[in-house]
């Protein structure tokens, strides 16, 4: 019986990678990167910090409060929910789009190797997987949870953000 | 890679049987030098360093096993098992060569084949591979055990490194997906013969063996010798929306930029 498994498990790895290798991949757009809007562009400060005002629950909170609006507070709460995954999925796929772009001229040399390619690894799968929490969260309890833990015990970040800054900043000297 | 298959410390098979296993060695063992040959005159091994390095291994090693076989019959056996072993391990630097060509394109993940081919070896060799070893009292079991469960693990990995590579819209080239499918084809026919081998008889298994270890490796070697006959340009990578290609440190900054962002976020 597991000699039976095993064949059938090399048989359909076989099939599979036939199968992968015959179907050419489409020159489009994957289909699930263009169904979500993307961010207006990465480096538009505003669009980033739109964040600030969906995920501020003071509007909510003062219609709720102050003006004794319970039924337009949750309403806004409602519509900033939404805004919240569209702002979070378009986060998403602007990062998808910068982790997909080839890089301008690829070294043919394998020794060739930017230093730092673990450091971007690190921070690739650090962003996916924080940004899949965060949608998680903001899709059961909304935008203004208060569960999302603080990621400031984690080093690196600032310290990987100042050193490619410090290497971008000195190829940008040594260039002109 | 295990050209005499590992019935080699068992009794081989007598008359044709013994006769068409180590023709197909032979043969295995020309491919290798053909395929060394020609990566040296088309510097085809620059681009593939560790593929090579590992058939200059796989070369000299089958050089000395047939020595030893000729010249010291009876040491054969023990430095049998103990190349057959070692080769086991070294085919995992054939999956990084892969896992490595199949994302040097893109600054952001370039490490990401590699970090797969070792997570997965890990996890996959302290709970599946291991106990193989562990459990077994006999040592013939145990080594084809070994074997098989190493196949599967590299399965995994290369079915694994498929997936991302489309997921990620990777275009593997003629010498990668050569490289790949020849793989895929070697371990497919090991995991067969391998769990045929655990089942059957161990008289009757040794026939199938000794044929079949060495027709796995030489298919493997002539897909590879094909797809590396000259060294084939990465096809064109598709363009995705504004971005049409740009530096790694552009990338690592928009990087950094996004997770920061993010973190702002979650510090709130």
């Amino acid at each position: 019986m597991i000699t039976l498994i095993y064949a059938a498990i090399a048989i359909a790895f076989l099939i599979l990678v036939i199968g992968l290798l015959r179907k050419p991949q489409t020159d489009e757009p994957d289909e699930a990167l263009t169904e979500k809007s993307y961010a207006p562009s990465i480096g538009n400060g505003r669009w980033l910090h739109l964040s600030e005002r969906i995920f501020d629950p003071s509007d909510a909170r003062w219609l709720a409060e102050e003006l004794s609006f319970p039924k337009l507070a949750k309403a806004l709460m409602v519509e900033r929910k939404r805004l919240a995954i569209r702002w979070l999925e378009a986060l998403q796929a602007s990062f998808e789009e910068v982790v997909r772009t080839p890089e301008l001229t690829p070294s043919e040399a394998p020794e060739a190797r930017p230093v730092g390619s673990w450091q971007m690894l690190w921070l690739t799968l650090r962003f996916k997987i924080l940004v899949s929490y965060t949608l998680l969260v903001v899709k059961l309890f909304g935008p203004y949870h208060r569960l999302i833990p603080s990621f400031s015990w984690v080093p690196f970040p600032r310290g990987s953000e100042r050193s490619f800054r410090r290497a971008a900043l000195a190829n940008s000297r040594s260039s002109h | 890679m295990g050209e005499r298959g590992a019935c080699g410390a068992c009794p081989s098979p007598a008359g044709y049987m013994h006769i068409f296993g180590m023709v197909i060695s032979y043969g295995a063992w020309l491919l290798e030098g053909l395929l060394i040959l020609r990566g040296a005159a088309t510097r085809v091994f620059r681009v593939f360093p560790l593929f090579y390095s590992y058939i200059v291994y796989i070369f000299c090693c089958s050089l000395g096993m047939y020595l030893i076989y000729w010249l010291r019959p009876q040491a054969y056996p023990s430095a049998y098992w103990i190349y057959y072993l070692v080769s086991i391990l070294v085919e995992f630097t054939v999956l990084v060569e892969m896992s490595d060509q199949i994302f040097r394109p893109f600054p952001a993940i370039r490490n990401l084949g590699r970090a797969l081919t070792i997570v997965i070896s890990i996890a996959l060799g302290l709970v599946y591979i291991l106990p193989a070893i562990l459990g077994s009292t006999h040592r013939r079991p145990a080594l084809l055990d070994f074997a098989l469960r190493a196949c599967v693990t590299k399965v995994v990995i290369l079915a694994v490194l498929f997936y991302a590579a489309r997921h990620y819209g990777s275009k593997l080239g003629r010498n990668v997906a050569g490289l790949m499918f020849g793989f895929s084809i070697y371990l497919a026919m090991n995991i067969a013969w391998l769990a045929a081998g655990k089942a059957f008889d161990p008289a009757l298994s040794s026939n199938i063996l000794w044929v079949m270890a060495p027709l796995a490796f030489a298919l493997c070697l002539l897909v590879w010798t094909v797809s590396l006959w000259e060294l084939a340009p990465m096809p064109s990578l598709r363009p995705i929306s504004t971005a049409t290609g740009r530096d790694s440190e552009a990338v690592a900054l928009e990087l950094t930029r996004l997770d920061s962002e993010l973190s702002k976020l979650l510090h709130r």
